[in-house]
């Protein structure tokens, strides 16, 4: 059976939707990935096959086909990992009718034994869900900070691949966090530093006043003592 | 001691800007399980050793580099002399673009890169040039490879240099109170609101991101300061890109003044910051 799933990729610092569409049929046995995935994601098969197998679930013994379209876009990262062994469950029908399926994106990196790892690039990749209307994602709970700056996205943070399988088949209710954008912006430097321990230097505290206020560049050079001012 | 308090003054971010970082540094996984928007300014700090990819980005898996890390924060170079010339050429186009392009086999990157640099260095090798006692032992070719590494147009590029003097005795062991980092800032802050209200729906936040044209509109000057700016740039020998710098300065020194034009003293003071590079490079 055909089975499509949403995900996200990155392009420099914008996100791009990326559909993975799993095939299982009969014939020999094999696994491929198709859409100009680079090392990493061509690794997600070894991935992919440990954890779904370390799930309880057996990994199909038939001819599975994953095609990232768009497939003429170079795919690099590991978070294809988790929407690839979703769509491989759903095309072998370990899930089904998932509720709001359509509208989900899935992210996440997968070890052996399941467990959902953290991610590079949600933030980006969230954006752009949300301007294509997608509402739900699915992510590691790791990079659940970052994703909750996006406001009125739905979030919902795994663990591991288990809790997916359950929570998609509906036997396993997972808290759904809305994100916000109300932050507090002050800039206060965490460490103890402070211009009043600064004795002197006058000129170079005004220099790097004004190169805070405008953005202004600054070369500051240190003069020995004893600078003999008609050395040039 | 001076540039690593430098954070503790830096104006407040915008949420456009928060997001823009925080972007960046998601992207290349500096991010915490426990931070979620980066509410305070970058400040990067890579070590003279680093390479030129490090720094502009890039690499066989394409990621951010320093001053893509470093945007609308603080890029500091500490004794920039000692950088791989390759590393520090590379920073030209950014400091110009704001932005740099990466262009691969495959694909073409575009990360944004508009930081602050701060760099910090001795009038020579061992530190003691031009000292009353002769203490500097370096050879005339040491001295003039040492400050070659930083490039005309570099130089260009950098707005205020500053000489930073040894403290005198009487002033460390005073009791006198200096100014703390909070009542600068709120000067500061109140130079980058003027800013900010002023470029409202240009896209732009501060004064050193004022394109030519923009600088024509915004940084008009009076007949004094005009010859002023005139006689200076006769005599420093300035270039037009300089030019342009010392007028931006300028109007960031007269917000800071709180004044709406930018007067003959705020002129004087930029191109004050202008007249280093003649004393120390001799181009």
């Amino acid at each position: 059976m055909l089975s499509k799933v949403k995900t996200m990729s990155l392009e420099g610092l914008n996100g791009y939707l990326v559909e993975i569409q799993s095939d299982v049929t009969g014939g020999l046995p094999s696994f491929d990935i198709v859409g100009l995935p680079d090392m990493r994601v061509k690794e997600a098969k070894e991935r992919v096959r440990a954890a779904i197998k370390n799930c309880g679930v057996e990994f199909p013994s038939r001819k599975i086909l994953v095609n990232l379209a768009p497939a003429d876009k170079k795919k690099e990262g590991t978070f294809f990992d988790l929407p690839i062994a979703v769509g491989i469950l759903y095309a072998i029908e370990e899930i089904k009718d998932a509720e709001n399926f359509e509208n989900t994106c899935f992210l996440g990196e997968l070890s052996l034994d399941g467990t959902i790892n953290k991610i590079n690039g949600v933030l980006p990749m969230c954006i752009e869900a949300v301007n294509l209307g997608i509402k739900r994602v699915i992510i590691p709970k790791a990079n659940c900070k970052e994703a909750e700056i996006i406001h009125g996205l739905e979030i919902i943070p795994v663990e591991d691949l288990d809790e997916v399988i359950e929570y998609l088949r509906g036997d396993y209710e997972i808290q759904t966090i809305i994100g916000n954008n109300k932050f507090v912006l002050n800039n206060n430097g965490s460490n103890n530093l402070n211009f009043s321990e600064v004795k002197g230097q006058e000129t170079a505290k005004r220099a790097l006043e004004i190169a805070a206020s405008g953005s202004h560049n600054c070369l500051l050079i240190r003069k020995p003592r004893f600078w003999k001012d008609y050395a040039f | 001691m001076l540039s690593e308090r430098l954070t503790t003054i830096l104006p407040d971010l915008t949420f456009n800007e928060a997001l823009e970082i925080t972007k960046i540094h998601s992207i290349a996984g500096e991010l915490d399980n426990n931070t979620g928007l980066i509410t305070t300014r970058p400040f990067r700090r890579p070590h003279h050793t680093s390479s030129p990819v490090s720094i502009i980005g890039g690499g066989r898996i394409p990621k951010p580099g320093e001053i893509s890390l470093a945007h609308f924060g603080v890029l500091f170079l500490d004794e920039i002399p000692e950088f791989k010339k390759s590393t520090l050429e590379v920073l030209r186009g950014p400091l110009e673009d704001r932005q740099v392009t990466i262009s691969r086999v495959t694909s073409t990157l575009t990360y944004p890169s508009n930081f602050v640099l701060i760099a910090s260095m001795n009038p020579c090798p061992c530190g003691y040039y031009g000292t009353d006692d002769n203490k500097c032992n370096c050879s005339e070719q040491a001295i003039a490879k040492y400050m070659g590494q930083i490039s005309g147009p570099l130089l260009d590029r950098i707005d205020l240099h500053i000489e930073v003097k040894p403290v005198e005795y009487r002033k460390i062991s005073s009791d006198e109170k200096t100014e703390t980092s909070e009542e600068i800032k709120q000067r500061v802050n109140n130079a980058r609101n003027i800013q900010l209200e002023r470029y409202k729906g240009l896209n732009i936040y501060s004064n050193s991101e004022l394109t030519p044209a923009l600088t024509n509109k915004f940084c008009k000057l009076d007949s004094n300061s005009k010859e002023l700016l005139k006689k200076a740039f006769e005599r420093l020998g300035l270039s037009g890109r300089a030019y342009g710098r010392i007028l931006k300065v300028a109007r960031t020194i007269a917000d800071l003044d709180n004044s709406e034009n930018i007067q003959q003293v705020h002129i004087a003071e930029a191109i004050q910051y202008r007249s280093l590079d003649r004393k120390y490079w001799k181009h």
